[in-house]
């Protein structure tokens, strides 16, 4: 029974087309998209998809306005679907769907779905960065930065956040039920969730909240390195989107992110260079508070230069 | 002295939308206006959940699609647009800083800007 990861996330919106322009600009890659909807990919062909608010074939929402409406997870192999469909169906209702998926519902409620994978093997290196002497540095003549870089793409989905009422229950259900892992935890928060077939520090986090905020806190896509992160974080704040927290880097995890407001009323990040755990990993047990959430925490501002013309205090007030 | 800082012409907005003033350098409103049944009303950019969070989801959006309710697109408060009141969302109950404004005989929108006491207009 192994899950590999996040594949796509199905959000039911009323403005499609705002929405979609949002998902362009983050950097998505619109495929088959009209005003009631479609899919918007990473490179590797893991994405979101948007429907309308009221199309019958969407899972329904947990309320509270959360407008995600499902989840959908790769698996291995169809054995490893047809393990999940016999787990999940020992006390709850599970649907085989027309594409050979199957549909449940975790213990908070959220809609879940598995498929046989259709992550795209993307053949691409993360950031390099150079040092003298080091064996692993970009090749002679390649640039660190490319400010006329075209839209910037992010590489794949990597982590969905939920506030959840019970945030026993909602663990044990993705560790016991479907072989995820705890690689860390913030202490009377929740946990960092891994599956089974994944070495990425969480695809899950879990924020136990009241049950009137039950929902989605974020979602987000790998980008290729804290350079591209941060280049596409500033050109999304030049087209308007509002800056939430970030660019900074988080310490469980280790990953670059950047928090955004979105017209899903949750936030999207953009994030790069998680680690990577496998079962020899202890997780830890951190208290929640700022200096435990981030290594060091930065804001964007308009660009200066000192230089010759410079008033005397610079750009400083 | 207290100044009172022009805005914009009543007839700059349009019924049921919302407009932002005062953007920072990351492109954050400090206040925004949103007009409803022809009346303006002023409130500070900042969700009472996360201690001044910027609410909209890009420049000037602050309203749901239904155009109903002022929204925090960070976690999705909803929010009554005449009285500030929060009636869904994690700051259930809780209340958006009112701006005052005033609104001149030639339609000059203005507010108090207490942040501006010593500056020349
Ligand atoms: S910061 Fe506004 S709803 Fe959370
Ligand atoms: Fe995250």
């Amino acid at each position: 029974m192994k899950v590999v990861g996040l594949e796509t996330i199905i959000f039911g919106v009323d403005d499609i087309p705002s929405c979609a322009t949002f998902l362009t600009d983050y950097g998505l890659i619109p495929v088959d998209v009209t005003d009631e909807g479609g899919r918007f990919e990473a490179l590797d062909g893991t994405g979101v998809v948007l429907a309308k608010t009221e199309d019958p074939s969407l899972p329904a929402s947990v309320g509270n306005g959360c407008m995600m409406r499902k989840t959908i997870m790769g698996v291995a192999d169809q054995q490893s679907l047809d393990d999940l469909y016999a787990e999940l169906s020992k006390d709850r209702a599970v649907e085989t769907l027309a594409d050979g998926s199957i549909e449940s519902h975790d213990d908070s409620g959220f809609a879940i779905g598995f498929q046989i994978s259709k992550k795209k093997q993307i053949n691409l290196v993360g950031e390099i960065s150079n040092l003298p002497g080091s064996p692993f540095q970009r090749p002679v003549n390649q640039l660190g930065v490319d400010v006329d870089a075209e839209q910037i793409r992010p590489i794949s989905l990597s982590h969905i956040v939920y506030f959840v009422p019970d945030v026993k229950k909602a663990e044990a259900f993705y560790v016991e039920r479907l072989g995820f892992r705890c690689t860390d935890r913030f202490e009377d928060i929740g946990p960092f969730l891994q599956p089974s077939g994944s070495l990425e520090h969480h695809t899950h986090f879990l924020i136990g909240a009241p049950p009137f905020m039950q929902g989605v806190e974020h979602f987000t896509f790998h980008f290729s390195g804290p350079t591209e992160l941060m280049q596409n974080g500033e050109r999304f704040i030049k087209k308007g989107y509002q800056a939430f927290w970030g660019p900074g880097r988080h310490i469980l995890g280790s990953n670059w992110f950047w928090y955004f407001n979105s017209p899903f009323a949750c936030h999207i990040e953009m994030d790069a260079d998680m680690d990577l755990h496998d079962k020899n990993w202890t997780p830890r047990v951190s208290p929640m508070g700022a200096d435990a959430s981030q290594a060091f925490l930065m804001r964007n501002r308009e660009k200066w230069a000192p230089g010759a013309d410079t008033p005397h205090n610079g750009d400083y007030e | 002295m207290n100044k009172f800082s022009p805005l914009c012409h009543v007839d700059d907005l349009e019924n049921d939308c919302t407009k932002g003033f005062l953007e920072n350098e990351n492109g954050q409103d400090a206040i925004f206006i949103v007009k409803k049944n022809g009346e303006l009303y002023g409130w500070k950019n900042a969700c009472p959940h996360v201690q001044g969070a910027p609410m909209a989801w890009r420049k000037d959006q602050y309203l749901n699609t239904q155009k109903t309710h002022l929204t925090c697109f960070a976690h999705g408060a909803l929010f009554d647009p005449t009285t500030g009141l929060c009636i869904q969302g994690p700051c259930l109950g809780k209340t958006l800083e009112k701006v005052e404004l005033f609104v001149s005989s030639e339609g000059i929108v203005s507010f108090l800007d207490l942040n501006n006491k010593n500056k020349e207009s």
